[in-house]
């Protein structure tokens, strides 16, 4: 019974989640229902905009592209960020400096790294066409984001670029948690760097690589800025994910009710993303114990 | 820790920490790329994209700071950013701590709605909170947007907090319990005091992300006095027939504030992210 | 410590004072619009100057919000009862606004008798308007006269073939000949051309009764991009990456293309850089004129919420009248939606203006609410995807036309 007192403290943070969150969430699960255009009167339509998303292949589509994104971005990332981690972390001289020169990306918004990085891949005397030119690579011009093959990849450089800077330091802090006696250990038996990396430090980082991982999905997932900004969705649906059709639903077509509908559908895809990795990834940081 | 000992443990070292230095160069090239054009004039980015401006050229950022109310909006977001910081570490760690302390199924399903909170995606939420706004009279008000961006970083104080103060030994809170200190004693003088590392970390991510968002501001602010420096950006740029002579000097002044913030408390952040939340 | 008599006649004058400087203008108009900041000025500063000289007792509170972000911020605040006074629509606009009864009907006066029939009737919904156009303004094509000159071209093309000439003279030249940006170019020309053989068909194409991808109109003008290709126009997979309202524009402006569709408001900005020799002329399609395709684009609209609603109309009508509505015509460089009035246009659109007193005006269909507006950004995606791959069956191409159409009921 006292055991409960101490749950007040929740109390605060529940206020401000359920009004925020749940409330909000509610809403839009009553609202997926119904035809409303964010302005007048809902009224009520049953399934018919669950149907819509589930029959026309362009709602597939799109989340084949937000898979995709998703799935290049945590992974080059991730392993970016192990990358800079594990080499920074023997080198104490520039660690500081280097950690804190990843982070700038992450200092700006996506409004200014959106359109400055729209600038560099401009097809047309952009940074990059400019700089392959005078690298005397002009062969590997581009048109980085008009090319429905390149658009992707291009939008996930830009995000990776920005982001890469998070994934270092959490890894930075996992290896500080690393108590020093294994490395010593390890070097007195004499194992290379190589060996000590993919044995000791590896699995003793298994809870960054769950915090790191974890969080990556889940933002790269909801993610809709960068796409908005630089290719607003195209060329021709390329790199239209789930999150900027809600957007071009919500806001160009007002369709209120039919964004809501897309907007539960990705919220279970979260939701459901999210718990199978964390038990994936927990399993896996109880046997690196 | 070191890469190794002796003259050729040195050598390596050095090697690798130059080809650090080179791969964290060329990721800020962009960056140095912003900068650059931003001293540039119109006719020298259509002409010459990669070569250095001829002469520092201040003509666009005198037109961007004319137009951008820059200094007003500066002080708009770092007083709102700070003003969340406080209110998400306090809120979300004093929640922490039962979540932290007890593993029942209340604390689990209460974790899990805060999970939710993690989920969902931004603009699933932002009508609804206007209409909760203007019911509230807090349209257009600072107090409106800080408690919009507490509720958004919420979520993630507490999965930080929870984790961390699961790290605390429980004897210490037992210690205090033992002199019959309340539960509010107890997290105050035995808990908080620990907490400066992942406070430390936390706030530098609530910054982040409450200095650069757009979307919020945009829609909960109409008076143009209260405009964060992002709107002012976004407003000034504007989204039909970009020009890159509005466009750079914004990005870099956009950028600046919150650069040189960090520069200032660089060491402290960073140590704190160090000796950090690793669970 | 003050007397309590200091402190009240301390705090009667303050409040005489502040009464005073109130009473200078005793109401506040809040409005907004995507015209009126420097790019596209519209002269509204200076408009709104003169209104606040001539109504002394009103003040005018304007903000510029793009029109992607009026999508954005108005709805909520039409819906949470917080809307500003006085706004800025397009017909899209109207419809929704409109029928969910956040725009107070318009008092149908004199300026509505003064309209162009095709106006009028665009709107007026059951009987009601809720919109007072303010313009109507050409898209066409840009056409740089100086590199088509120096390829021994002496007049703007308005015919395919005259199109299909320019392009190879050009490009012989070594002068990229056109930007077909999917974005908008290609979807500007698509439509003048599709609809050109009879203009009267288009509101039947926007609902479900006719079908895009039967209409052989449509399908013939689908089946023209890789002739122009092959006349050597344009690179196409090039073209289906370009950003019309970046990239394009600056590109047309650098002298680095001859000719670009695209709409008359940017003939301020073009007409801004030095040595750009260029003329505004109606896209060319199988006609003998070329097309002239009108966008009814802006006009003003009144909250139903105002708390001003004869301020508001004071506004409004201060818009009707021409000497005013010219000098935004003349900013803007476009025509005026009234039967009597001039035109805003400047020399260099001659061509243009040629079209259209010979006949070769098309409305385009958006803004005259014929075609469903989700059905814009389709065309804008699909003729990107065709130009990235020109083999596809035009058939195919309309086909998503009429999903998206389907998709409205």
């Amino acid at each position: 019974m006292g055991n409960y007192r101490i749950f007040l403290f929740t109390v605060p943070a529940l206020l401000v989640l359920g009004t925020f969150f749940l409330y909000p969430i509610g809403l839009s699960l009553q609202l997926s229902f119904t035809d409303f255009t964010g302005v007048g009167i809902p009224e009520y339509v049953g399934w018919k905009n669950y149907e819509r998303i589930f029959t026309r292949s362009r709602y597939l589509d799109a989340l084949g592209v937000t898979l995709a994104f998703t799935l290049v971005v945590v992974t080059v990332q991730t392993a970016t960020g192990l990358f800079f981690a594990a080499l920074l972390h023997r080198l104490p001289a520039v660690r500081d400096l280097c950690r804190a020169a990843l982070f700038m990306p992450a200092m700006m918004s996506f409004v200014i790294v959106g359109y400055v990085w729209q600038f560099i891949y401009s097809p047309f005397e952009g940074g990059l066409n400019s700089l392959l030119a005078a690298l005397g690579l002009a062969s590997w011009q581009h048109s980085w984001i008009g090319d429905p093959d390149t658009a992707l990849f291009a939008l996930a450089f830009a995000h990776i670029w920005m982001f890469t800077g998070y994934t270092t330091a959490i890894f930075l802090a996992g290896y500080a948690a690393i108590p020093q006696e294994y490395d010593e250990a390890a070097r007195l038996e004499g194992t290379s760097g190589w060996q000590r990396f993919r044995h000791i430090e590896v699995p003793l980082l298994a809870p960054s690589f769950t915090i790191n991982i974890v969080l990556s999905t889940i933002g790269t997932l909801k993610t809709f800025e960068l796409p908005f900004i630089m290719t607003r969705g195209g060329p021709d649906g390329a790199t239209r994910t789930l999150s900027l059709h809600i957007i071009d639903s919500l806001f160009g077509d007002y369709r209120f009710g039919f964004a809501s509908a897309l907007s539960m559908v990705m919220l279970i895809l979260v939701v459901v993303v999210a718990l199978v990795q964390n038990r994936v990834l927990r399993a896996r940081e109880e046997r690196a114990r | 820790m070191s890469a190794g000992v002796g003259r050729r443990g040195r050598v390596v070292r050095l090697l690798l920490s130059a080809l650090a230095l080179v791969l964290v160069g060329l990721i800020l090239l962009p960056v140095a790329y912003m900068v650059m054009m931003s001293f540039k004039t119109g006719t020298e980015i259509v002409q010459d994209p990669l070569g250095l401006p001829g002469g520092f050229y201040l003509g666009n950022y005198a037109n961007a700071l004319s137009k951008m109310g820059y200094a007003r909006s500066v002080l708009n977001s770092i007083g709102i950013t700070l003003s969340v910081a406080v209110l998400v570490a306090f809120i979300g760690a004093l929640a922490a701590y039962p979540l932290a302390r007890r593993t029942n199924r209340l604390s689990r399903t209460l974790l899990m709605l805060v999970a939710l909170g993690l989920a969902t995606p931004n603009f699933v939420t932002i009508t609804p909170i206007y209409v909760i706004f203007r019911d509230l009279g807090l349209l257009d008000t600072y107090l409106g947007l800080v408690l919009a961006f507490t509720a958004l970083n919420l979520p993630l104080a507490v999965f930080f907090y929870t984790g961390f103060i699961g790290n605390i030994p429980i004897e210490l809170d037992e210690a205090a319990r033992l002199d019959n200190c309340s539960h509010f004693q107890v997290f105050f003088h035995v808990i908080r005091p620990l907490l400066g590392p992942a406070t430390a970390t936390l706030s530098l991510f609530v910054m982040l992300m409450v200095w650069n968002d757009f979307t919020y501001p945009l829609l909960l602010l109409t008076d143009e006095d209260k405009f964060t420096v992002m709107i002012s950006v976004y407003r000034f740029v504007g989204n039909h027939n970009l020009s890159p002579e509005d466009l750079f000097p914004a990005a870099v002044l956009g950028s600046l504030p919150l650069l040189v913030l960090f520069l200032i408390f660089q060491r402290r952040i960073v140590s704190g992210v160090t000796a950090g939340a690793v669970k | 410590m003050r007397s309590p008599s200091t402190r009240c006649i301390a705090g009667t004058a303050a409040l005489a004072l502040c009464a005073t400087t109130g009473i200078a203008r005793a109401v506040t108009l809040e409005v907004t619009a995507w015209k009126g900041n420097d790019a596209e000025p519209a002269a509204l500063p200076e408009l709104i100057e003169r209104f606040e000289a001539a109504h002394p007792d009103i003040a005018i509170d304007f903000s510029y919000i793009s029109r992607t972000d009026t999508d954005i911020v108005l709805p909520p605040r039409l819906q949470a009862g917080n809307a500003p006074d006085v706004m800025m629509t397009d017909m899209p606009l109207v419809k929704v606004w409109g029928e969910a009864g956040l725009l107070a009907p318009l008092e149908t006066g004199d300026w509505y008798e003064r309209l162009d029939p095709a106006v009028k009737q665009a709107v007026t919904i059951d009987d009601q308007v809720h919109v007072m156009p303010l313009e109507i303004i050409g898209m066409g094509n840009f056409v740089n006269m100086g590199l088509l000159r120096a390829a021994g071209i002496d007049a703007p093309p308005t015919t395919i073939d005259e199109l299909k000439t320019a392009c190879t003279a050009l490009a012989d030249n070594g002068v990229k000949p056109m930007i077909f940006a999917g974005g908008f170019s290609a979807p500007l020309f698509a439509i003048a051309n599709g609809l050109e053989h009879d203009p009267a068909a288009a509101p039947a194409l926007g609902t479900e009764e006719v079908a895009f991808e039967d209409n052989q109109a449509f399908i013939d003008t689908l089946a023209l991009f890789p002739q122009l290709v092959e006349a050597g126009c344009f690179d196409p997979e090039v073209q289906a990456g370009v950003d019309p309202w970046s990239t394009g524009l600056a590109e047309f402006k650098a002298g680095n293309f001859a000719m670009m569709p695209q709409g008359a408001w940017n003939i301020r900005d073009f007409s801004s850089v030095d040595g750009l020799d260029f003329v505004f002329a109606p896209i060319p399609s199988a006609r003998d004129t070329g097309v002239a395709l009108d966008l009814f684009g802006v006009g003003w609209s009144i909250s139903s919420q105002s708390e001003h609603p004869e301020a508001a109309k004071a506004f409004v009508d201060f818009f009707t009248d021409e000497t005013h509505l010219q000098a935004l015509l003349e900013a803007e460089s476009a025509y005026s939606p009234f039967v009597d009035g001039a035109s805003g246009m400047a020399a260099l659109a001659a061509p243009y203006d040629e079209a259209r007193a010979a006949g070769g005006t098309i409305l385009f269909p958006f803004g005259v609410l014929h075609w469903p507006k989700p059905l814009e950004a389709e065309i804008f995606d699909s003729m990107t995807g065709y130009l990235l791959d020109l083999d596809q069956d035009p058939s195919e191409v309309l086909s998503r036309w009429d999903e998206i159409v389907e998709d409205q009921y």
